[in-house]
């Protein structure tokens, strides 16, 4: 099997992995969303916190110990010092959130689950992701890719 | 139809860590960080067959809506053909007309989709991916995001 055919056999299964918990714990549902960024609970940040809590320690403990990925050799985590965009953005971002009621990933949840008008909220964000990669192009610049992002590695294609 | 397997709600303590095995699985087996936003952007230059799109992320961008549906059928609802926003349409509640609630969606998703590109990622990416690796990028776009929903939110409730 070709490295790139194990890529999508393995971005298929997680991707499917990551909706299925996205929709189990109802993160596709406007009133989850809507209902955590009033503070009228608190459910969504522990779950934020409890992903965060598991894997950051277990990456740590794998990095030290210069674990092999299976596709990408050794592991290698990525940490950027902080730039004006990431602040500036992400709070752009956040309202874009508050007002569309949900993010990126769980807005394909949200349509897959039947919800219609999840199909604008997509649109919407393809459009607003090109809108920005347009503007930086215009500027000879390159978008900043953040450290939670796709990343050249290793056979990363 | 399948019977309920799944509760209607997953508690955090079983999804917060599962969502957090997730990402330390695809990091050991691809050495990469599970963000949507890149998904979103490697689809996009999939579909138009741009040069060095990274092909297998639209796979995973399909998986979500595959895996999305998969836990629906599990639940006791199903999957139901809705609109969706039942906060922002029900008359009981914020009782937008439907072309009002269909642009404050839009106007909403495409700010979301040009800040998420200008940080350089979105909740998956910098929220869960990027503070995991403790990057100080990802917790500073993450306190951001979160501070500015809770805000906008806040003045979205007083109507």
């Amino acid at each position: 099997m070709t490295p790139s055919t194990s890529h999508k056999i393995i971005g298929l299964l997680f991707g499917a992995g990551f909706g299925f918990v996205l929709a189990a714990a109802n993160l596709h549902e406007y009133k989850t969303i809507h209902d955590m960024l009033s503070l009228k609970e608190f459910d969504v940040f522990l779950l934020m916190g409890g992903a965060i809590g598991v894997s950051l320690p277990l990456l740590a403990l794998l990095e030290r110990n210069k674990a092999k990925t299976v596709l990408g050799g050794t592991l290698s985590l990525s940490r950027s010092p902080v730039k004006r965009q990431n602040v500036v953005g992400g709070a752009l971002f956040g309202i874009g959130w508050a007002l569309s009621g949900t993010c990126p990933a769980p807005a394909l949840v949200m349509l897959a689950s039947g919800a219609g008008l999840a199909i604008i909220t997509i649109i919407g964000l393809f459009i607003g992701l090109g809108l920005r990669d347009a503007q930086t192009s215009r500027a000879a610049g390159t978008a900043v890719t953040g450290d939670g992002e796709h990343r050249e590695t290793v056979a990363a294609r | 139809m399948i019977s309920a397997v799944l509760p209607d709600r997953l508690p955090w303590y079983l999804a917060g860590p599962a969502l957090g095995l997730l990402v330390v699985g695809f990091f050991m087996f691809t050495n990469q960080p599970l963000g949507a936003t890149g998904a979103y952007v490697e689809t996009a230059k999939t579909v138009r067959r741009v040069p060095g799109a990274v092909s297998w992320r639209a796979f995973y961008f399909v998986g979500i809506a595959l895996g999305g549906l998969a836990a629906v059928l599990l639940k006791e609802d199903g999957f139901v053909a809705r609109k969706g926003y039942d906060v922002l349409l029900d008359a009981n509640d914020m009782n937008l007309s439907l072309p009002v609630a269909s642009a404050v969606i839009f106007v909403g998703a495409i700010v979301m989709g040009y800040g998420a590109r200008m940080a350089g990622g979105c909740t998956s990416g910098h929220g869960i991916c990027g503070t995991a690796q403790r990057s100080p990028a990802s917790w500073a776009a993450t306190i951001s995001f979160m501070s500015a929903a809770v805000v906008t939110t806040f003045f979205v409730n007083q109507f």
